[in-house]
Formats: structure tokens, C-alpha cells, sequence
């Protein structure tokens, strides 16, 4: 018997080959849970597929994996796509994964994160954009299933609380494939009918049956609408992309027919209060100018009108008071002066007015005299002249001329015996 | 003039009100606003007692608008 051995690269080398070849295994779509999971530091992923009754062992390189929109974890249900083929250092057949994504409820998830993130980039969540739900709304459009929980909620609890409210229901599929476009459908009809508010509701559910609610035309639709919109999706904790765009979020269908009106009884209240308010105010207003208006009567003038000629006689009095003094005053004042002229000392001695006078004038005589040229002689001077011309010096005069000497009593003639000079 | 709804109603009587605390209004003016006040309540009080119990409605694909009744 001729038996030629192998190697054994050389047979995992011919498996390869074979494996290789076929193009089935060349493009391979599996479904399977993650585990056994590790992310080499080179950024390979290495991890085992599995189901109930078998595995494969997968692999996934970095150029592949760092398109990867969520971090693999051990459990996780994944979608794969990829060729299968040998590892022939340990002759093992492998996947090598090309794409990955998360199936099922993962898969939405990440969805509705990346949704999520999106139309929060693009401003729809913001605040500034929430239309303000009015208070007293007479016109209330529902948007939910005809059948079911929700749509009975919402439509008792605004019966009870706000019965004069009219109610319209736009039913609409509120799951399923159809029901994001029938959500929009019903959403624009309803907006064009000029409600206050419109309900947007749906009873709870898991993940995938309140899918239509975190669907992009639904939140574009919600955001785009002219009416203030309350969602009221799924429980309490359950938070859609609707919950996110609308105008109010509300925990549950009926916390949003809560929110959308008040109770008849509080309306109630405030008007009575409002009534009250005014009626108070009114009065108190009332009473304050009914006080000022007694106060007023009850005031010395009005209660005793002739005080009010008493002041007045009391005034005139003053003034007639006044007036005799200031005329007392003026006279006096004029009195004052005339005596003050009559007793003056000129009017009362007018002689002493011509004595003045005749001390002055002889005073002046005195003067006069003693300007006299002629009043020198009398003190022994004499006057020299010479043909009627005074002599003040010897010129013109010689020994022998006659001078004429006047003394101050008579005169001489004398001649010149000597000249001196 | 538009109609008047119950919501401005109530917020008009909620101004008069708020102007007749504020107190800077004469006699005369906060007469006049006490009367309007009073109407204002008795017209919203009105509304309140007139309609009540509204039908539940529920609109088809056609537009028509029928009575809804939700199944017990």
C-alpha cells in the first residue's frame, strides 16, 4: 500500500483552499450572540459566535472594527456579515467579520441614540422652541389607537377634570410597520383644524411596540406643527424621541389629558377668587372716600359756616388795624419833619443870618486893609517917587535930583545929596 | 370684534383685578372696571356651567365627525 503522508500545513493549506473557493462561504450573513469576547490592544476583535446548540469562532480587524457604531460585549445579539475561511496555524475555520450591528432590541437602541443625538444637534428639543400649552383649551385633538387603554384615559380624564372641552379622536395605528406614516398623517390633518392643544398618546409597550414614536418623520412632524402638542407615550420611564420634540411631555396618556386642562372646580376657584379680590378692593375703595367724605363734613368750617366770617372779620379787623397805623406812622413821620424844619436855629434867629454876614464882612475890610499899599506907612514906611514913577533903584538917579517922599502923614520934597551903588 | 373666548376672558379679569389692587385708578375708572370685572366672571362662570358634558368625537379618514364612545 502506497501511503504518501502530509504535512499538516500542507492539509490546512488544502482545506483553505477549499473553503476559499466556494463563494457561499465567500459572503456569509449570520446572527448569533457575542462571547468570549476580546479587544486586542491592536484593536483586532476576537470573539466567538454563538446560538443554543453551536459556535464559531470570529474575528474582526481594526480596519473593519473602527467603523463599529457600538462596543461588542459578552450577550449581546449581533447581525454579521463576512467570508469564512481557514486559520492554518491551528486549522481552524474562522469568520472574518466584516460589518457587525446590534440585532433587535440593541439594534434600536443605538438607533434611537444616534436619532436622538441628531435632531438635539439640530435645535428640535430646545426650549425656546416649545410652544406654550394654553390653560383653558375648549378644542383638544387626540391622536392615538380608537381601541385600548390610552385613548380611554385620556378621553375620561379630560371628561371628569374639564367637561366642556370638545374631545376630537384622529385615530391612528400606533404600531406596527405603518403606523409612523399614519402617526404624521393624522398629525398634519389635526394640525390644520385649529385645536388648542393636540394629544399625541399611546399605552405602554416594549421597546419595539413604541418604535413609531421615536421615528424621525414623526419627531419632524411633531416639531413642525403649528398646534402646542403633549405627548403622553408608553409609562413613566419610558422617554421617546416624540417625548423629546414635543411641546410638554407627560409620563402617561392620562398624565397628558392632566396637563392639556384644569378641573372645573379650580377655573371655579379662581374666577370666585378673582370676585372676591375685586369685591374687596372695591369696597375698601369705597370706604376709604366714604372716611374722606366724613372727615370732610365733619370739618369746623362746614360744621359751623359763620367761623368762617368770624375769620374773615377777624382779617379785616387786622387789616384796618394795620392800615390806621401805617397812616399814623406816615403822619407822624411828615410831623417829624416839619417840626424838625420849623425849629431849626436859621428860622427861629434869621438875624443870625445877617450877623454871619457883617463878622464876615469885617473881617473882609480887615483884610483889605491890611492889603492897602498906602497901610505900610502907617507902620513908618515911606513911598519914593520921581515924576509920578516909584523909585525901586538908583537908575535915573543922580546927586541933585528932586524926589517927592510920601509918609503917612503928609510929604516931602528932598533932594538927592548921594548915590550909593 | 373677535369672539370672546373663556381663555382671554379669564385673563382680562385677571388684569382688572390685579389693576384694581395695584390702587392707582380713580373712583370712577375703578367702577367702571369693577362692573366689566363682574361681567367677566359671570361670563366665564357661565361658560363653565353652560356646556357641560361635550360628546366625545372621533373624526373618519373622510372627514365626517362622529359621536365616539370608548368600549367599556
Amino acid at each position: 500500500m502506497n501511503r504518501n503522508y502530509l504535512h499538516i500545513s500542507e492539509i490546512n493549506e488544502y482545506i483553505k483552499s477549499i473553503i476559499d473557493s466556494d463563494p457561499f462561504l465567500n459572503k456569509v450573513f449570520l446572527c448569533g450572540e457575542i462571547s468570549n469576547f476580546k479587544n486586542h490592544t491592536r484593536g483586532h476583535l476576537y470573539f466567538t459566535l454563538k446560538d443554543d446548540e453551536s459556535r464559531i469562532s470570529a474575528v474582526m480587524f481594526e480596519s473593519s472594527a473602527r467603523n463599529l457604531g457600538f462596543i461588542p460585549e459578552d450577550g449581546m445579539n449581533v447581525l454579521v456579515e463576512g467570508r469564512i475561511s481557514c486559520y492554518k496555524a491551528t486549522g481552524s475555520y474562522q469568520i472574518y467579520v466584516e460589518k457587525m450591528e446590534l440585532d433587535g432590541i440593541g439594534k434600536l437602541f443605538i438607533e434611537y441614540e444616534k436619532l436622538k443625538k441628531k435632531l438635539e444637534k439640530e435645535g428640535l428639543f430646545k426650549a425656546e422652541n416649545k410652544k406654550i400649552i394654553p390653560k383653558y383649551p375648549s378644542k383638544i385633538g387626540v391622536i392615538t389607537a380608537p381601541t385600548g387603554a390610552a385613548v380611554k384615559d385620556i378621553m375620561s380624564t379630560i371628561k371628569r377634570r374639564y367637561p366642556i372641552c370638545e374631545v376630537i379622536l384622529f385615530p391612528a395605528l400606533v404600531q406596527g410597520n405603518d403606523a409612523k406614516e399614519d402617526i404624521v398623517r393624522q398629525l398634519k390633518r389635526a394640525d390644520e383644524y385649529g385645536f388648542d392643544t393636540i394629544i399625541l398618546g399611546r399605552g405602554g409597550g416594549s421597546i419595539e411596540d413604541l418604535w413609531a414614536f421615536n421615528e424621525e418623520i414623526v419627531a419632524r412632524a411633531i416639531y413642525e406643527a403649528k398646534t402646542p402638542i403633549i405627548s403622553g407615550v408608553g409609562h413613566e420611564t419610558d422617554f421617546t424621541i416624540a417625548d423629546f420634540v414635543a411641546d410638554l411631555r407627560a409620563p402617561t396618556p392620562t398624565g397628558a389629558a392632566e396637563m392639556a386642562v384644569p378641573t372645573i372646580m379650580d377655573v371655579t376657584t379662581l374666577i370666585d377668587n378673582f370676585v372676591i379680590r375685586a369685591n374687596k378692593n372695591i369696597k375698601n375703595m369705597v370706604n376709604q372716600k366714604f372716611i374722606l367724605l366724613e372727615r370732610f363734613k365733619r370739618s369746623y368750617i362746614l360744621k359751623n359756616p359763620l367761623s368762617m366770617y368770624e375769620i374773615k372779620e377777624q382779617k379785616l379787623d387786622l387789616l384796618i388795624d394795620n392800615l390806621n397805623k401805617t397812616t399814623r406812622n406816615l403822619i407822624s413821620n411828615i410831623e417829624n419833619k416839619y417840626n424838625m424844619i420849623t425849629s431849626s436855629y436859621v428860622l427861629k434867629n434869621p438875624l443870625s443870618l445877617i450877623e454871619n454876614k457883617t463878622v464876615k464882612f469885617d473881617l473882609l475890610v480887615k483884610s483889605i486893609k491890611l492889603l492897602n499899599p498906602l497901610g505900610v506907612l502907617e507902620k513908618g514906611y515911606s513911598i519914593v517917587t520921581s515924576n509920578e514913577k516909584t523909585i525901586k533903584d538908583i537908575k535915573n538917579i543922580k546927586k541933585g535930583s528932586v524926589i517927592d517922599v510920601r509918609l503917612h502923614k503928609g510929604s516931602l520934597k528932598a533932594e538927592v545929596m548921594e548915590v550909593n551903588k | 370684534m373677535k369672539e370672546k373666548t373663556f381663555e382671554s376672558a379669564l385673563e382680562k379679569l385677571e388684569l382688572i383685578v390685579k389693576e384694581l389692587e395695584a390702587g392707582d385708578v380713580d373712583l370712577d375708572n375703578a367702577i367702571k372696571k369693577y362692573t366689566e370685572a363682574m361681567s367677566l366672571a359671570k361670563f366665564c362662570s357661565d361658560k363653565l356651567k353652560i356646556a357641560t358634558d361635550k360628546i366625545n368625537k372621533i373624526i373618519t379618514d373622510s372627514g365626517e365627525i362622529k359621536e365616539f364612545k370608548t368600549e367599556e
